[in-house]
């Protein structure tokens, strides 16, 4: 060996240790590189076939426009329908913790009747049955109820995903409360703080670390589910590019757009989602 | 310190039964003077832990009275009033655990201010003020802003202890605060302890320390099968118990 090897007590890294380092190194980079090879590829193959496909991309191109009008409904009811489901899973998670059976039992009720019924039948009965309800209501003699209940279609598509979502989100942000460990909630407690500062000031931001993963899953996936108020004629995303495809016998084109369209925002999302989870992981024994 | 003749701590006849059954304090008394440093020994499950989280109320007594600094609270009752009452208590007592529990998402000084600024609603430029001077106290002036995942567990501890001191207290309580930590880690955290008896604070621990115990310590209880098995004077109980059990105890622990 030409190297001198580094003896004992003496400081520096011996060459041969170097030499694994740098082996180690190369291993890394080499994995790195394969793997954007890979995407690329992958990438250049699926373009190819859709071009192979003979996508008329001129006829996607000039409806984009079009389509892409249809993000704003999208959005709106998504991002609504989320807000009111995160309040109802913080309500609901310290229903479902609570030793008041009252407020117990109404979130055990919510979360097992909303969870064990489809959200297609949910939609229809804020939009289609409610109506009915409030008429029944009013021949009770409340007067009024009737029209309150009578929902357009975006409150109601806000208020049953919300609903929805709610109820599983429920579940997540009371797993999430209950991972953080008893030793907490004794120390708040010894420091003389109440119930309610133990939950907002140490337990609630502790959690929050662990049901973000979760959230974000259901904040996605309510993204896609938001095409549902289409059933009640809302001209969102995935209504527009059905018409249109329907209309012009090119349904392969618009289907393909907004299928893109929605990753392209559930990427930013899970984008937004890497960065949040980057700024809680602060004090992480695992990341730290 | 004996005879000054206000107790700062007073249990009476404290019960503690788990479940239905499981019978851990049997009637226990207690009474701490003011600045006095009381150590509390026993096998493991002899219900040392148990009845210094009796204290602050981290576990409800069966039966009994805890008095902590004059206020009364009896066991078996449960209103608005009481519950007050307990949290006064906490905020009369400082408690550090065997698991630390510092808050792992805070800095070591946002843990220490946590107490002052969210239960006594003091201004936080104040609570830093003092929040300084206690990691300055426990020296971990420099790591003020790291979070607890990066302090040994000493350090930790160490935290804790100003964590809980910063609450003013009255009455510390001492729950196992070394048995988590490395061998070489002990000394740092029985050094702030010794420090903090030194300075008038009334103590109550349990501990295996033993080198605590014998120079610090003004009186040392023995618990057996949650009651008390003999008690005295440091030197009476290392060198001349009277119980067998008492012998054959610190046999295990010396």
């Amino acid at each position: 060996m030409k190297d001198k090897t580094v003896h004992p007590g003496e400081t520096g890294i011996p060459p041969e240790a170097k030499r694994v380092l740098e082996k180690i190194e190369t291993k890394k980079a080499k994995y790195k590189k394969q793997m954007s090879i890979a995407f690329v590829v992958l990438a250049l193959f699926s373009v190819t076939f859709l071009i192979a496909l003979g996508l008329d991309f001129k006829f996607m191109v000039k409806w984009l426009p079009f389509i892409l009008a249809g993000s704003g409904y999208t959005f709106l009811v998504a991002f609504l329908a989320i807000s009111l489901a995160c309040f109802l899973a913080v309500a609901g998670a310290l229903g479902r913790l609570s030793k008041n059976p009252v407020f117990n039992s109404i979130a055990t009720s919510y979360v097992s009747l909303i969870r064990g019924t489809p959200l297609l039948v949910q939609v229809y009965m804020w939009y289609l049955a409610l109506p009915q309800v409030g008429g029944a209501l009013e021949a009770f003699g409340i007067p009024g109820v009737q029209r309150l209940f009578t929902l357009p279609a975006i409150p109601a598509g806000i208020l049953a995903l919300g609903v929805c979502y709610g109820a599983y989100m429920t579940e997540t942000v009371r797993a999430g409360i209950q991972s953080i460990t008893i030793g907490q909630t004794e120390a708040a407690k010894a420091l003389g703080m109440t119930t309610t500062q133990t939950m907002k000031r140490v337990v609630f931001p502790q959690a929050l670390r662990v049901i973000i993963p979760p959230v974000s899953n259901e904040f996605i996936a309510m993204i896609k589910d938001s095409s549902l108020v289409s059933l009640m004629g809302v001209w969102e995303l995935s209504y527009r590019a059905i018409k249109v495809g329907r209309r012009h016998f090119q349904s392969l084109e618009m289907l393909i757009m907004v299928a893109l369209i929605y990753w392209l925002m559930c990427s930013l999302l899970q984008f937004a989602q890497e960065k949040i989870e980057k700024r809680m992981a602060r004090g992480d024994r695992r990341i730290s | 310190m004996r005879e000054n003749p206000n107790p700062m701590v007073k249990i009476n006849n404290v019960h503690k039964i788990f479940g239905k059954t499981l019978h851990v304090l049997r009637g226990i008394d207690l009474e701490v003077n003011k600045g006095e440093v009381v150590v509390i020994l026993g096998a493991s499950g002899s219900g040392k832990s148990t009845l210094l989280r009796c204290i602050n109320f981290l576990e409800e007594p069966t039966a009994g009275t805890i008095e902590v600094d004059n206020i009364v609270i009896n066991a078996g009752e449960s209103d608005k009033k009481r519950e007050n009452q307990i949290l006064e208590i906490r905020k009369k007592t400082g408690m550090c655990f065997q698991a630390f529990n510092l808050f792992p998402h805070m800095t070591a000084l946002e843990n220490i201010i946590e107490g002052p600024t969210t239960v006594l609603g003091q201004e936080k430029t104040q609570a830093i003020l003092y929040a300084e001077e206690l990691l300055d106290w426990v020296g971990l002036t420099d790591k003020r802003d790291e979070h607890p995942s990066r302090l040994s567990g000493g350090q930790q501890q160490r935290v804790a202890i100003a964590r809980s001191l910063a609450m003013k207290p009255k009455v510390m309580l001492f729950d196992e605060p070394t048995s988590a930590l490395d061998p070489e880690l002990v000394g740092e955290v029985v050094d702030v302890m010794e420090r903090l008896a030194k300075e008038g604070m009334t103590i109550i621990a349990v501990t295996h320390e033993i080198h605590f115990a014998r120079d610090v310590a003004d009186r040392v209880l023995i618990m057996d099968e949650g009651v008390w098995l003999e008690e005295g004077t440091p030197e009476v109980i290392f060198n001349n118990p009277k119980e067998q059990r008492t012998r054959q105890f610190l046999a295990h622990i010396l």
